[in-house]
């Protein structure tokens, strides 16, 4: 065998390692669910959870929709990605209180592939509703 | 050139065992909207059905903190080992009775049904209601001793060279002597495996020999 032919052996060789190393890694996906925070904002409408609970859920999934007419429950998903569908979820549910609400948190995450897991994603609705709520 | 024709060959080798990586087509499907409200009862007994209703279908309920409401559950997949379902049922106080909401998770397809219909059998737990069966969850074979000729978990050899073993196990993993790691699924008699490319092979009648694609495999007992 020529040095030439070693070296396209070798690097075929590399290529297939490579290639294959990764399947003796690949962790098996599981579901994660997150019951976040419930708390009662005093003072404040039940319209304007309904409206937080929109602009949090859209900017850290998409597409939010309220489940019903004047519900106060609202539910997105993440964008699904070309191998998967959505592998992300929340639900925000908004109850209105004497002078007051209360909303509640919720989450999924299939872990892998979601970067997030169902608590980190529902720590960030928490602080999207709350910052939109300000 | 032949460095080129190297390199060459370096990235059809990547994108060969790329190709061969099954893409899992996964989801989360999770279903909100069901509630329910009662004039009548108190938030623990609403505590003590939510409970009752969600270890009805996922195991191990827990309450978020002592006196929340708020419990939770997880189910598992066991032919996976992996966490594919969970519901969470909220309980609120009202000046007269209780307001109780049902949230569900699954992921689909390692789950066998979906969130809705999980949920609507939980919800139908607590208040009544038609439960529909769900289909069943699949549950650990037990790994097979001896020669079992059903399926390819064990230890293979190759009959061309003796020190060439191969390791075979219950989730469809394979591995070999040197620590390559690949993969199997058998259709009837036709086996494929993912091992250095994608190979179709054929299991003997009496499902001790594997054979196809240059290899011959005998099961060794």
């Amino acid at each position: 065998m020529t040095r030439i032919s070693r070296c396209r052996v070798a690097l075929l060789a590399a290529g297939l390692i490579a290639a294959f190393g990764s399947l003796s890694t690949r962790a098996p996906a599981a579901l994660d669910m997150n019951v976040g925070v419930s708390k009662v904002v005093q003072n404040q409408p039940v319209s304007a959870c309904n409206s937080s609970a929109k602009t949090a859920l859209n900017a850290v999934l998409q597409n939010a929709v309220q489940l019903g007419v004047d519900t106060g429950e609202w539910l997105a998903f993440g964008a699904p990605d070309s191998a998967n569908g959505s592998t992300a979820a929340a639900a925000i549910h908004c109850y209105p209180l004497a002078a007051a609400y209360l909303v509640t948190f919720t989450c999924a995450a299939q872990v892998p592939p979601s970067p997030d897991s169902a608590a980190a994603l529902c720590t960030k609705l928490t602080a999207a509703f709350d910052s939109g709520a300000r | 050139m032949n460095v080129k024709r190297g390199l060459w060959l370096f990235a059809i080798a990547i994108l060969l065992g790329s190709l061969s990586h099954t893409a899992a087509v996964a989801s989360v499907d999770l279903s909100s909207g069901i509630r329910y409200v009662s004039d009548t009862g108190s938030l623990s007994d609403c505590s003590a059905k939510a409970k009752a209703a969600l270890e009805t279908y996922l195991p191990g309920a827990t309450e978020s903190s002592p006196g929340s409401g708020e419990w939770f559950a997880m189910g598992q997949n066991i032919a996976t080992g992996a966490s594919s379902s969970g519901a969470t049922v909220r309980c609120y106080p009202l000046a007269k009775g209780y307001v109780v909401t049902f949230i569900c998770a699954v992921q689909l397809p390692a789950n066998p049904f979906g969130a809705h219909a999980l949920c609507l059998n939980i919800a139908h737990k607590f208040y009544g209601g038609a439960i529909t069966p769900l289909a069943a969850m699949p549950t650990a074979s037990p790994v097979p001793t001896g020669c079992a000729t059903t399926n390819l978990v064990g230890s293979w050899v190759s009959d061309n060279d003796s020190k060439r073993t191969f390791t075979m196990q219950l989730n469809g993993d394979l591995t070999d002597n040197d620590g390559v790691s690949g993969n199997w699924i058998i259709d009837g008699s036709t086996v494929n495996l993912t091992y250095y490319g994608n190979h179709t092979l054929k299991l003997s009648p009496d499902g001790k020999h594997l054979s196809g694609a240059g290899y011959n495999l005998t099961r060794k007992c």
